[in-house]
This record gives C-alpha cells, structure tokens and sequence, in this order.
C-alpha cells in the first residue's frame, strides 16, 4: 500500500503538536470526570458534598501545599544525585564506581518507606544536639526519599550516557577537544536528550513518594487526609461515604500533579527532539 | 609531513601492530589496503593519537608528537580524521558539525565560522543541506559532512579509514570525488580503502599491510598488477576478482 | 573498536584503583554501621532471637505479594492485549470493508447492516481499549498508598465486621492486585507490540489464522521479551507490599519490623534485620534478571536494543 508522508513546515507543526497537547488535556478532563461519575454511582457518593468540603477543605489545601513544598525539596535534589552519581558511574575508576553502586543496589533494593520510617528515627540522633527538632526527622526523611529517587534517576542517566556511540566521543576527540569539551558538546546533550522520556516517568513517581512522608508525621496532602479521614470514621453522626470523596479528590490531585509533569516534560522533549536522535528501540 | 616509525601496539594479549614505519610527503596521497584485522585503523588513530602507541615515535612534520610534553589534543587538531561509519554528532545540523571544532577548540566567532562552514559545505556540494540533521542525510552525504567537519579545523594532514566501507554503493562515488578533489588540491592524505579504482587514479603509493607489519609497498601498478608477496598477490586476487 | 588514549592511561592503575575501590567501598560501610551501631547499640542477642519472627513477617509479605502477583498477571495480560491492538482509521477500516463487500456482491450495492456491524465491532474495540487505558493510566497516576486506603476505606465501609487483619489483607490483596496489573498490562503492551507487525504478516501469508499467528509465532517472541521485566515486576510489587503498613493489620514484614522497632528500641536492629532480608530477596534476583538479559538475548529482539559499541 502506497503512504504518502507529509513533511510539515516549522509552524505547521508547531501548531499540530499544540493542538495534540490541547486534545489530549480534553480527553484527559472528560475521562476523568466520567471515571468520577461512575464511582459516585457505584460507591454512592457525591464529590461536591457542601458540609464534608466545609470540614475537610483546610486540611485538603494545606495538605496540596506541604506536598509542594515537600516536592520542590526532593525532586531538584534528586536530579542532582541522579545525575552525578549516574556520571561519576560510567567512570572507568572503581574506587568512583563500586561504592556508588553499593549505594544505588541499597536504595533501589529496599523499599523506599523503610528508609523513610527509620531515616526519621536514626537520622536526627547522628546530628548534633542544637538541630534536633520536631521536624528535623521528616527533613531527613525527605532527603532519602531524595537519595532513593537520585539512585533510579542515576540509572537513567548513565544509560543515557551509555547509549551515545562510542564513536562520536571519538570523532569529537579527532577535532582536537580536549576530553572535558567532548563531554560537554558532544556526549552530555545527546544523553540528557535521551534521558527526558524516563525521567518523566521517574518525576511521576517522585510525585506519588511524597506520599510515604505522612508515614513519619509529614502531614502532606495524604497524610493530612488520612488524618481527617481518621476522625470522620471515629465521630458519630458524620457519613462514612465521605471517606470517599475525601480519597477520590486526593487521588485526583495526585493524577493531575502526575499528569502535568508528564506533559510538561513530554512537551520539552518533543521541543528539543531531534530527528534520528532516540533511545534504540527494535 | 607526517612520519611514524618503529610504531608498536598491543591490546592486551593481541599484538596488533608489530613496529610499523611509513613516510608520507606534503600533499602525497598514500592508500594502505589489507585484510580486516591487519592493523590499518589501529596505525591510523595511532597516528593522530586517538591511540598512545606502546612505543615507536610518531613524527608531525619533523618534531616526535607522541610526547609528554605534547597535548594530544594538539595533535588531533593538525591531523583531520574521517571515519567509517561517519560519526557525525547526531545533535547538531550539519553546519553545527562543521562549526562545533573552530568554535570551541579554536575559538573561532560563530559568525565567521558559520560563513567557513558553509563554504566547506559547498565545497563537498551540500550547501542546501547545512540545516539538515544527520538522521536526515543519506550516508554519502553524511560521510561527505564528515569531511568538511575535519577539514574546518584546517587539518595539514588528513586520515581516511575505510570513508566508503559502510555505504550503498550508490553513494560510493560522490565520497571518493569529494575525496579526489580534496588531492588535486594538494591535501596530504593517507587513505584506508579497497576501492581500487580511487587508489590508482589518486595514489602514487600503495601499502599492504597484514598481522600488523607493512609487508609490500609500491606504487598502484605495482601491487594490483605485479605483487612480489605471496600474500599481496592471494589478497589483491581476492579483491580485484 | 580499539581503546581510546585515556583508556590505556586508566588501564595502568587498574590494581591500584580496585584495592582502592575495594577499601573505600567496605570503608564507608563499616563507617556507617559502627556510627549507627555505637549510638544505637547493636545487641546480637535480641538478633539471635528474633530473626525467626522476622522471616515469618517476610514470609506474609511474599505469600501476600505472590497471590496478587498472579492474579494481577491475568489482569495485565488481558488488558495488555487489549491495549496493543492497533486501531486503523474508521474511514480505512469503512473503506477496505466496502471494498470486500462490492467485491462479495458481485457488482450489486451492499447492504448498510454490514456497515453498522462494522461499525459496532469498530466502537466496541475502541471503547475496550480506551477504558483499559483510562486504568492504567488512573493506577500509574496515583500513589499506591492512596489506592490502598481507598480499598481499605471500602472494605470498612461494606464489611465492617469483618476481622481486622482479614479486612487488612482483603484490601491489601485487592489494591495489590489492582497495582500490578495496571503496571503488568504495561509489560504486556511493550512485549506484544515489540514484535513487529511484518511477523504477524509473514505467519498469515503462511495460512495461520490470527490465533495461530498469535500462539506460535508473537506469543513465543513477547514471552521472552516479557520474562526479564515481569521478574523485576515481582521484586517491585514485594516491595510496594510494604505499603500495607498504612493498613496496620497485617504483620508483613514492614509493619512487624516497624512495630518490633518501637515496642523493644531495638531500632537499629530492627532496621538492619528488615532491610537485609528485603536486600536478600530484592538484589540477587535483580542481577539474575540483569545477568539473563545479557546472555541469553535474541541478537536484534529485546524491549530495549542490544548495546554495540558505547561511551
């Protein structure tokens, strides 16, 4: 059978790709919502419910906010460690390599609320006694889920930096660079174009790891509503369907937290993809 | 120009090059064939230093470069290479290919690199194709951006190892033209190929190399027509046939 | 393709740099654990002692995520399917069946039954695969912990006088099941599409029917695609079965150790039990599954190509 393809000029597909962005956002709102009215149906509940919002909106947003806040600590932070470790990984020098990957096998072995659950308790003894607070056990808490999301992301990394040719560090090499500008011009934007599709899906799961937090008093947006959800079941006189609408708003704003990081780093991929430049699938 | 002699290399137990010399002349071209394995892209990428030689003296118009106090970086710069299955940087058009070398090794202005690399570019005929990613380039065309990319560093010498190995026949002769008139204008050049045709029109030495030892040397009539060794006559036979 | 300069310039302090390595690496173990040790105390005895009640809180975790494992295989397997099916455009499907039937009638006008028919199976095929999307996407899209306690929510809700450590692992097992197979369908989905459309082709242009092209020539290329990922799917599902420590019910082996943790202050024992009994199940499969994949790849078939030459 004959294809014809169509080569798109520069706006044109500026605009189709808007618009699949656009489409895809709509379908996603729709789906969404008739997901939500069939749950209502099923589980005899009503979202919308005026006197559990009444109750439940304080904590509801306080909890999105602490989950920010937990976020824009861990996810910048795990990019680092990511990607140096993933960097320091492709070293031929094992004294670099061996006890990284000692430390990327441990925390990619052990379930990252373990760590979390004892981080916060042994973490705060090892300081000095003038930080120990009430918090400073959830801020470690933070900082291994950190470190357990930089030992996924460093994974992705040096695979990035794996799956650049090894002739293209050469070619470069034969233009004179030193090894450091090969590494920069050359290897380093092809890996980091390579890594954005898995991280986005590691983003996502960052996203839904701020969630363990609540497990050691973060009270985040899950933890928050655990907590409520708590007192609603042990207070005569309240619905005990409200316990699903409390779940299906924060699994809501999870999905959307999920979804427009995603989006946003598809986007950015689709922005500097460069044709004949893809991770090698068959 | 470019002289190596007594060059030594072993990758581990493999003993790939057993002290190899060669001399090649300003603006000469020299062809080395022989049997894959034989050491030909090894002696190349010693020669430009991709490489450290074990031990041997690899000499860049009269002074050894293959010393300490000689950044290989430095050398790589005066020594253009050209590989065989291209190597372009798959991230940047073919102009960025060209321009990347002079703008951050030699610190040319993006400008005035831009200008040298389109004219590089015409000159391999492929002015239209400067915005063009690799992945969109047949490989005749990419491997002929190969060579405007070496040639933008304003290499003295140039080494080509098997440029024609890894494309379509079709695409064969619009690189060896591009290489040919890269001779007649007076480049010097040491060419790995099999592509007897372009070795007897444009060398006027031919080395056979196997196990890693210049066996026989002389000039295109001389190898492909009368072979004094064994085994340039058994490979040339194989070859021509 | 020979080494590079610098590789040979490393290969000289080859035995330096692994004794280093070897050095630093068990260095900064010791370290850490003498640090911990020293300020928690490490008491053997109490480790002597208990570990066999650690290995039967591990083993609840393995027996809770093996069932939902399987059940959940069924799940992906079926929704991955269903999820790989490619969908033509309607206008072609509409097209290519006027085209059969003008041909069947002989020159006569076909009857717009046949239409609605397709028309049916086309919606039908749609909507299965979009819905088996709209799951996956929902169950990748939010944590496990809420999905969890959304379970959990509805076991209360429904059976509230069931026993706690039944209604604990009801809804444990439920939302397990629920996760790893919104994931497996994902495995599934790769695999099949993985092997590539032109086989499909060939088998039918050798007279299989589309079943038979499916059993003998696309099942046996995805199932080995499938294996590698479907193995570190067990190791992730173990894992997220410590989940059910938000349930409290279940003594898997998370919520005993956590429990263990504060009822005896042998924390850093605690710790170090649970966390090597997970590092012993979860690391040597893991380089099993790593190992397998290298050796026994189909050269030119995997979900992820074979390396050649890289940095």
């Amino acid at each position: 059978m004959a294809t014809t393809v169509a080569v798109p000029t520069r706006s044109s597909a500026l605009r189709v790709r808007v618009s699949k962005t656009a489409i895809r956002g709509a379908e996603m709102a729709v789906g969404t919502i008739l997901v939500i009215l069939i749950l209502q149906t099923v589980l005899r509940f009503n979202l919308l419910d005026e006197d559990l919002w009444k109750l439940y909106l304080p904590s509801f947003l306080d909890g999105i906010v602490l989950s920010l806040r937990y976020l824009g600590i861990i996810l910048p932070l795990s990019v680092v460690i990511g990607f140096t470790i993933g960097w320091a990984r492709i070293s031929r020098f094992r004294t670099l390599s061996w006890p990284l990957s000692v430390f990327v096998d441990f925390f990619r072995g052990v379930p990252p609320i373990i760590v979390v659950i004892f981080a916060a308790v042994l973490g705060p003894s090892l300081l000095p006694a003038r930080f120990q607070s009430q918090d400073i056990g959830i801020i470690i808490a933070a900082l291994t889920l950190a470190m357990h999301s930089g030992a996924y992301q460093s994974e992705i990394f040096r695979a990035g930096f794996m799956s650049v040719p090894r002739g293209q560090l050469e070619a470069a090499q034969s233009l004179g660079m030193t090894n450091g500008a090969a590494m920069r011009f050359v290897v380093l934007p092809q890996a980091l174009r390579l890594s954005i599709p898995p991280l986005a899906n590691e983003f996502a799961v960052v996203i839904k790891d701020t969630s363990l937090l609540a497990i050691v008093g973060g009270f985040e947006l899950f933890g928050s509503s655990f907590i409520f959800e708590q007192q609603i079941l042990f207070s005569p006189g309240n619905q005990l369907s409200w316990i699903f609408v409390v779940w299906t708003a924060v699994a809501l704003v999870y999905f959307v937290m999920t979804f427009a990081v995603t989006e946003l780093l598809n986007a950015i991929d689709r922005r500097y993809h460069v044709k004949g430049l893809e991770a090698v699938t068959v | 120009m470019i002289r190596v002699e007594e060059l030594e290399k072993h990758f581990g137990a493999l003993h790939v090059l057993k002290g190899v010399s060669l001399e090649v002349q300003k603006g000469e071209v020299l062809v080395i064939i022989g049997p894959s394995g034989s050491g030909k892209s090894t002696l190349l990428r010693c020669i430009n230093l991709l490489i450290e030689p074990d031990s041997g003296r690899v000499f860049l118009d009269g002074t050894q470069v293959n010393r300490r106090d000689i950044r290989p970086e430095w050398v790589r710069q005066q020594v253009g290479m050209v590989f065989q299955s291209f190597n372009l940087f798959a991230h940047l058009t073919a102009l960025q290919n060209v321009t990347l070398g002079p703008i951050r090794v030699l610190g040319t202005d993006p400008t005035t690199a831009g200008a040298q690399g389109r004219k590089l570019l015409a000159r391999v005929g492929l002015a239209d194709k400067a915005d063009a990613y690799p992945a969109q380039l047949s490989g005749g065309q990419q491997q002929r951006v190969a060579i405007a990319r070496a040639l933008a560093m304003n290499p003295k010498a140039m080494l080509f190892d098997e440029p024609t190995s890894a494309l379509d026949p079709e695409y064969i002769r619009e690189v060896l033209d591009a290489m040919a008139a890269l001779a007649r204008d007076g480049m010097t050049m040491i060419v790995v190929t099999h592509e007897m045709g372009f070795a007897s029109e444009v060398a006027k030495r031919i080395l056979f190399m196997d196990a890693g030892r210049i066996i026989e040397e002389g000039s295109p009539e001389e190898i492909f027509h009368s072979p004094k060794q064994e085994r340039t006559r058994m490979f040339v036979g194989k070859i021509l046939r | 393709m020979p080494a590079t300069f610098d590789e040979q310039r490393r290969s000289r302090v080859r035995i330096v740099d692994i004794l280093l390595a070897i050095l630093v690496t068990v260095g900064i173990l010791a370290y850490i654990l003498d640090v911990l040790a020293l300020r928690w105390g490490l008491s053997t005895a109490y480790i002597g002692r208990s570990y066999p009640n650690y290995l039967k809180a591990a083993w609840i975790s393995l027996y809770v995520t093996t069932i939902a494992y399987f059940i959940g295989m069924g799940i992906g397997f079926v929704l991955g399917w269903a999820r790989s099916v490619r969908t033509l455009p309607l206008a072609r499907v509409m097209a290519a069946r006027r085209r059969e039937a003008v041909a069947a009638a002989d020159g006569g006008s076909p009857g717009a039954g046949l239409f609605l028919g397709t028309l049916l199976v086309y919606g039908i095929k749609y909507y299965v695969r979009r819905t088996a999307d709209a799951y996956v996407a929902i169950i990748r899209g939010t944590p496990l912990f809420v999905q969890i306690v959304f379970v959990w929510s509805a076991v209360l809700v429904f059976y509230p006088r069931l026993d706690p450590l039944v209604q604990g692992l009801l809804a444990g097992v439920i939302a397990l099941t629920a996760n790893t197979g919104g994931y497996q369908s994902e495995i599934f989905r790769a695999g099949i599409q993985t092997v590539h459309s032109g086989q499909v082709e060939a088998g039918r242009a050798i007279g299989l029917s589309r079943w038979g092209a499916m059993r003998y020539i696309v099942l046996p290329q995805a199932v080995r695609l499938v294996i590698p990922p479907l193995t570190n799917e067990y190791i992730g599902l173990l894992k997220a079965s410590s989940l059910l420590a938000v349930v409290g019910s279940v003594p898997e082996l998370t919520t005993f150790g956590r429990s263990e943790a504060f009822q005896t202050f042998h924390i850093f024992e605690a710790f170090a039990l649970v966390v090597g009994i997970y590092l012993l199940i979860t690391v040597p499969v893991s380089k099993v599954v790593e190992w397998i994949e290298r050796r026994y790849r189909i050269p030119g078939l995997g979900i992820q190509a074979p390396r050649t030459a890289r940095v």
